[in-house]
């Protein structure tokens, strides 16, 4: 493994205390329903299911036709939340303590600060959206879960985890077990059914536009991974389900395999109802039956590409991610697996862009190096420690578009890019010190820098200064300064190599780009 | 019409009831309790007329010929109901009139007909209508177009006047209902203090009548009673409140269309008057031999308990009272539900095992929440009063109500909002389907922070007062899978939710049919020559046309089939190459028959379900009922063994022959006959006693150490 691993053992989370064996309550506000989870964490870290509830939700509908979320989305929304608050409060849950979160339908909305706040206000929950990417992390982590039995077989094999929602349809690759890329597309139930209807089309239609759009995403994945290396066909969501349920008929447990010609029959079945004749065949409330066409005739097209022989349904949703995702701190292997996750995402991202991986990774270790040795000056942690990581492996990408003021092009591929595992705020500081990782500092004329929260920017410079200095120090891109040594002077920061060498290249450079690293932490960078 | 043989639904229903009337004819049954099914046998028909063969008219009435899965037409039924049922009757009334009347007199309960008042008595009696009836009475005459009300399922006089110029006058008079069917006579002197009489107050009425009609002369009168069709909102199960249906008025509905005269007395003008303002036929007319309505007759009962017979248990069966099964000293609710699943058999077991559930649930602190379906009960219920309880100290009470707008609005609404007013979360039912299904389940939280769950699932209701006369299966469990399904059950029926598709509990309308017959399918897979399948089932009411194929195809594929059905079976048994392996019984004793059982042999592996539900397709299909698995093995064995000991049964028990007729099922030359109630009491007596005994303690001598 690579030389950070190392240093990442030292640095691995300080286990939190267990916490009381108390329930906790996840809530997702969806594009087509509104669903809550109570389950108690158990020691070993994993979750103990104790209540279940769904109510359909018109949210989904109204932002997918008009861009916001009409009157009687909202009043419909906050009676449920009501009804949900009441059936916590049997657990003795307050709302404060329900962790909810809203995906790509109240992401897309107008008005979604007024709903949020009106929600706050009338029930007490307060609501925070996701992003797709931190939507896929909580996927992951409840996958991950479920599928534990499965794990020898899923590192072995390539794998594709699929989840079609009402207004995305969220994809990831992992390769052995590690993730490779992961994909928002805007493709959903819902979405398809508005654009059916604007357009006026046919069921024949949908099967051509579903293809097309298909191909597409696709097309772009193999730059990844070849699909039809894929093996493992992993897919979430109460489609799949309700699919698995009626192929086997059987007990779901933690999850469910079944065969891919069984899976692909049983959405051409479905795809041949209407929507009353689900309803009547399989007493499916209505909301369910919306999008079950659909929703499978999306997988169905999915798991075509694919090599699997099998389909994996776990039985698990965003909100057992959400709830894993908060005791992530019981487990540092878990924290240490998903940073290694990020990593991975990032290095595939730079891979795609035909970055020097060689340079990358002396980087890496030189900024992990410098970071360390400052740590009681800098006073940053475990997570900043991971963004510098992922901002050396990515400093250089913008190179692919163009030499010249390749750190800006760096910062526009980051923020436009998707790493698992960050969120958005995450992105915004990688892709801030990307762009500071050469030429001028942070000035208050720079917008996107500016634009962050102070604390960020604070994150930002200290980031962006290590980050030049080891850049500094490869500037040949030989790597030969990488077992350095490091040490605290009263006004120097001084570099020892072991190496017999000229470093007029490396001073040189040091005094070009040391400046930041001066002006944050008071020590002039010397190669000694 | 089906492909296969069944019963018409109404004429099996009415075997039902033939056998009710089994019961009452029995010599070796006490007289009390013979009067008591005689007055059970009236008040099933009475609900029988009033949604059944109501049912029948109306369809006669719209020109529907259509058959029904037996094959006949509504007319052809009415025919042959009216024939059976009156039949029936003869044998009820002579029964009264021949043995148990004569034996409580002999036993000294006697009522007096007219013709034996003395002297004496007629002068109190005299006195006593002036004083207490006749202010209570209001005649109506009949008019040529105006036929006056005369309620449903009230006791009704009726009398052919003659005016001074001699014109003939009918009228009517309702009997008062709050004045006691029973009029006591007074005693003697040199009676003895154990002897009572008394007499009816219509026979009071009719003897007095020409005080009711001044300047007329009395030709002739009757006692009456109008069956009213009681429309279909009312719930067929009814038939299970027998016990309460005395204490119920069946408000509203009293001026829907006639279906049914009950008539004693002979005057024959009078009754085609009555029958022509009501728009009936002689097919519609029950002549009774005696007096009308004897569902009220078991008030005599009570009125016995006032004297010093208490001891004399000549007319009164035996009671039994109900054992109370003593758990480990000090241990709370939760600890033994903790340390294993609990089955529970009323009324052989007390309801107060589920009542202590209730209580700690409410007086617990650790209870945070308790979430239940409440179907028939009343105000002064020490259920509700713990539910109240519960709500005031503070704990999410959710309660989902059954109500019966049309005949429990009063009673109903008045506990339900007192509910409501304690802070309880109160939901009347889902719409359209009646919540039937028992279930009552207690959350709980530990000093540690963790939720615990604790499950009560039941064939009967929360119902102390029934819980003495049905005899009913729950469970108590702490199984994770069924709570948290027990969870998201609730969470649909009050609102929280959508449907969500549970795999433990099966629930209708959704998916217990559709259960039952893979089930069914299972057995039929799994059976072989070698190693029959075995289905074993406890019913009240078996007419679901689809269960009732599933059961023949089973037969004919070699599994054994044994039923217990208490009331209507539509299956035929023992039909060569259908139902050979198909066997039927019917156990009618002092309880009635109420839980629901099914047994799938399963090849092996045993599988015990029990269930709120009737294999009736209103049941199956139109309300929310619950079928629920046993899966502690040992409580698996118990309702199986359950289960046999009624197919031993040789005192209570009926069989039903493949032409759809019942027998009784008789002991062995020399035997004593077998009562698998009785049975079924003394195995719950052992149990106690067994858990009485002392254990014994062993004296350890051990020598410790000194801190």
């Amino acid at each position: 493994m690579s030389e950070s691993t190392n240093q990442g053992v030292r640095h691995v989370k300080e286990a939190k205390a267990v916490p009381a064996a108390n329930p906790v309550a996840a809530m997702e506000i969806g594009s087509t329903g509104i669903r809550l989870l109570i389950a108690s964490i158990e020691a070993t870290g994993g979750i103990k299911v104790l209540d279940r509830a769904g109510k359909p939700s018109r949210i989904g509908r109204d932002v997918f036709t008009q861009g916001n979320i009409g009157r009687e989305a909202i009043r419909e929304s906050i009676a449920v939340l009501a009804s949900y608050r009441e059936l916590l409060h049997g657990y003795g849950i307050s709302p404060d303590e329900t962790k909810v979160i809203a995906t790509s339908a109240l992401r897309e909305a107008s008005n979604r600060d007024t709903f949020i706040d009106r929600v706050a206000l009338q029930t007490g929950f307060k609501i925070r959206i996701v992003e797709d990417i931190e939507e896929n992390h909580l996927m992951y982590l409840a996958v991950q879960q479920a599928l534990q039995d499965e794990r020898k077989i899923l590192s072995r094999s390539n794998s594709m985890i699929l989840e079609v929602g009402g207004g995305t349809t969220e994809i990831m690759l992992l390769k052995h077990g590690k993730m490779m890329s992961s994909h928002s597309l805007h493709i959903g139930t819902l979405r398809l059914d508005e654009q059916m209807r604007e357009a006026g089309a046919s069921k024949n239609y949908l099967q051509e536009f579903l293809e097309g759009n298909i191909r597409t995403a696709c097309d772009l994945m193999a730059e990844y991974m070849p699909l039809d290396s894929i093996n493992s066909f992993i897919v979430i969501g109460s489609d799949a389900r309700f699919a698995a349920y009626c192929v086997s008929g059987q007990n779901l447990g933690a999850y469910s395999i079944l065969g891919r010609e069984d899976f692909i029959a049983f959405a051409e079945t479905i795809s041949k109802l209407s929507i009353e004749e689900c309803i009547a065949t399989y007493h499916l409330p209505w909301a369910e039956a919306e999008g079950l066409s659909s929703g499978l005739a999306i997988e169905s097209l999915f798991l075509a590409r694919t090599g699997a022989s099998q389909v994996i349904v776990p039985n698990v949703s965003i909100r057992e991610g959400l709830l894993l995702a908060e005791v992530r701190g019981l487990d540092p292997a878990v924290e240490e697996e998903l940073k290694q996750q990020v990593l991975a995402s990032a290095r595939a991202l730079g891979k795609r862009f035909r970055y020097d991986e060689a340079h990358a990774r002396s980087v890496s270790v030189l900024c992990l190096a410098i970071f360390d040795s400052l740590s009681k000056e800098h006073g940053l942690g475990y997570h900043e420690r991971l963004l510098l990581e992922t901002a050396a492996i990515l400093h250089d990408i913008g190179t692919y578009i163009r030499a010249s003021g390749h750190n800006k092009h760096g910062e526009y591929i980051v923020s436009n890019s998707e790493i698992f595992g960050l969120n958005r705020s995450d992105i915004n500081i990688i892709s801030n010190v990307v762009r500071y990782h050469r030429r001028s500092p942070p000035a208050p004329t720079h917008v996107n820098y500016i634009s962050l929260p102070r604390e960020d920017r604070i994150v930002v410079m200290k980031l962006s200064a290590i980050l030049r200095v080891a850049d500094a120090l490869d500037r040949n891109h030989s790597g030969r300064m990488i077992d350095a040594s490091f040490e605290k002077g009263s006004e120097k920061f001084l570099i020892r190599s072991t190496r017999n060498l000229d470093f007029s290249l490396e001073r040189l450079s040091l005094a070009d780009k040391g400046d930041l690293f001066e002006d944050v932490f008071g020590l002039v960078p010397t190669v000694l | 019409m089906s492909d296969y043989p069944v019963l018409n639904r109404e004429l099996s229903w009415i075997e039902f009831n033939a056998r009710v009337l089994q019961v009452a004819l029995k010599d070796s049954v006490p007289l009390l309790e013979r009067l008591k099914f005689l007055g059970i046998v009236t008040s099933n028909f009475d609900e029988f007329f009033m949604v059944r063969v109501a049912g029948l008219k109306a369809a006669i009435g719209r020109g529907d010929h259509s058959l029904d899965a037996s094959g006949a037409s509504p007319e052809q039924l009415l025919a042959m109901v009216s024939a059976r049922v009156k039949e029936l009757v003869g044998i009820q009334y002579k029964c009264l009139a021949e043995h148990v009347l004569p034996g409580l007199a002999a036993a000294g309960m006697e009522i007096l007909p007219p013709r034996r008042w003395s002297l004496g008595e007629k002068r109190y009696l005299e006195g006593y209508f002036s004083e207490k009836v006749f202010p209570l009475i209001t005649p109506l005459r009949i008019e040529e177009d105006v036929f006056p009300s005369t309620g449903n399922l009230q006791l009704q006089c009726a009398f052919e006047l003659e005016t001074e110029s001699g014109e003939k006058v009918y009228a009517i008079a309702q009997v008062p209902k709050n004045s006691g069917r029973f009029i006591p006579l007074p005693k003697q002197d040199d009676d003895d203090p154990d002897i009572f009489r008394f007499t009816l107050i219509e026979d009071l009425i009719t003897s007095y009548a020409s005080r009711l009609f001044p300047g007329h002369k009395v030709n002739s009168s009757l006692v009456f009673k109008v069956t009213r069709d009681a429309d279909s909102g009312v719930d067929e199960d009814r038939q299970e409140d027998f016990l309460t249906a005395m204490e119920e008025v069946l408000a509203g509905r009293q001026n829907s269309t006639p279906v049914r005269l009950s008539v004693s007395g002979k005057a024959a003008a009078l009754v085609a008057i009555l029958q022509k303002g009501l728009g009936l036929g002689e097919i519609d007319t029950y002549r009774l031999n005696g007096p009308i309505d004897l569902s009220g007759f078991y008030d005599l009962a009570s009125i016995e308990e006032k004297s010093h017979r208490k001891t004399n248990s000549k007319l009164r069966d035996k009671a039994w009272a109900p054992v109370v099964l003593p758990g480990p000293e000090g241990a709370s609710v939760w600890d033994e539900i903790d340390s294993g699943d609990r089955l529970i058999h009323v009324p052989y077991e007390s309801f107060g095992a589920i009542q202590r559930f209730l209580d700690e649930a409410a007086d617990d602190p650790s209870v945070l929440a308790i979430k239940m379906t409440l179907y028939r009960t009343s105000g002064d219920s020490p259920v509700v009063k713990a539910l109240i309880r519960a709500a005031r100290n503070g704990k999410q009470v959710a309660v989902v109500v059954e109500l019966k707008a049309r005949f429990d609005e009063e009673r109903n609404i008045t506990w339900a909002s007192t509910l409501e007013q304690a802070g309880a979360i109160v939901t009347y039912g889902v719409a359209r389907l009646k919540v039937h299904a028992k279930v009552a389940l207690a959350i709980r939280r530990t000093k540690d922070g963790a939720i615990h769950k604790y499950l009560h699932l039941s064939t009967g209701n929360y119902n102390e007062k029934t819980a003495r006369g049905y005899s009913d299966l729950s469970i108590f469990t702490a199984n994770d899978d069924l709570c948290r399904e027990a969870s998201a059950l609730f969470n649909m029926l009050t609102g929280y939710s959508t449907i969500q598709p549970l795999t433990h509990l099966a629930v209708a309308p959704f998916d217990l049919k559709k259960r039952i017959l893979s089930l069914i399918d299972r057995e039929i897979q799994r059976s072989s020559p070698e190693s029959p399948g075995l289905i074993e089932a406890k019913l009240n009411a078996l007419a679901d046309t689809d269960v009732i194929e599933a059961f023949y195809k089973a037969s004919r594929a070699g599994v054994i089939v044994r039923l217990n059905v208490r009331g209507a079976c539509t299956l035929l048994p023992g039909i060569p190459s259908l139902s050979d392996t198909i066997e039927v019984r019917s156990i009618l004793g002092r309880y009635l028959e109420h839980s629901r059982i099914f047994h799938f042999r399963n090849g092996g592996l045993d599988e015990v379900y029990l269930s709120s539900a009737d294999c009736l397709p209103r049941n199956l299909e139109r309300r929310i009922e619950l079928m629920f698995p046993v899966i502690d093995e040992g409580l698996q064995r118990v309702c199986v063994e359950i289960m046999a000991t009624y197919f031993k049964d040789t005192d209570h028990a009926f069989r039903m022959l493949p032409d759809g007729s019942w027998e009784g099922v008789k002991p062995m030359e020399g035997e004593i006959p077998v009562s698998a109630q009785e049975q079924l009491y003394k195995r719950v007596k052992r149990m106690a006693e067994i858990a009485e005994a002392p254990p014994e303690q062993l004296q350890v001598r051990r020598r410790f150490k000194s801190d």
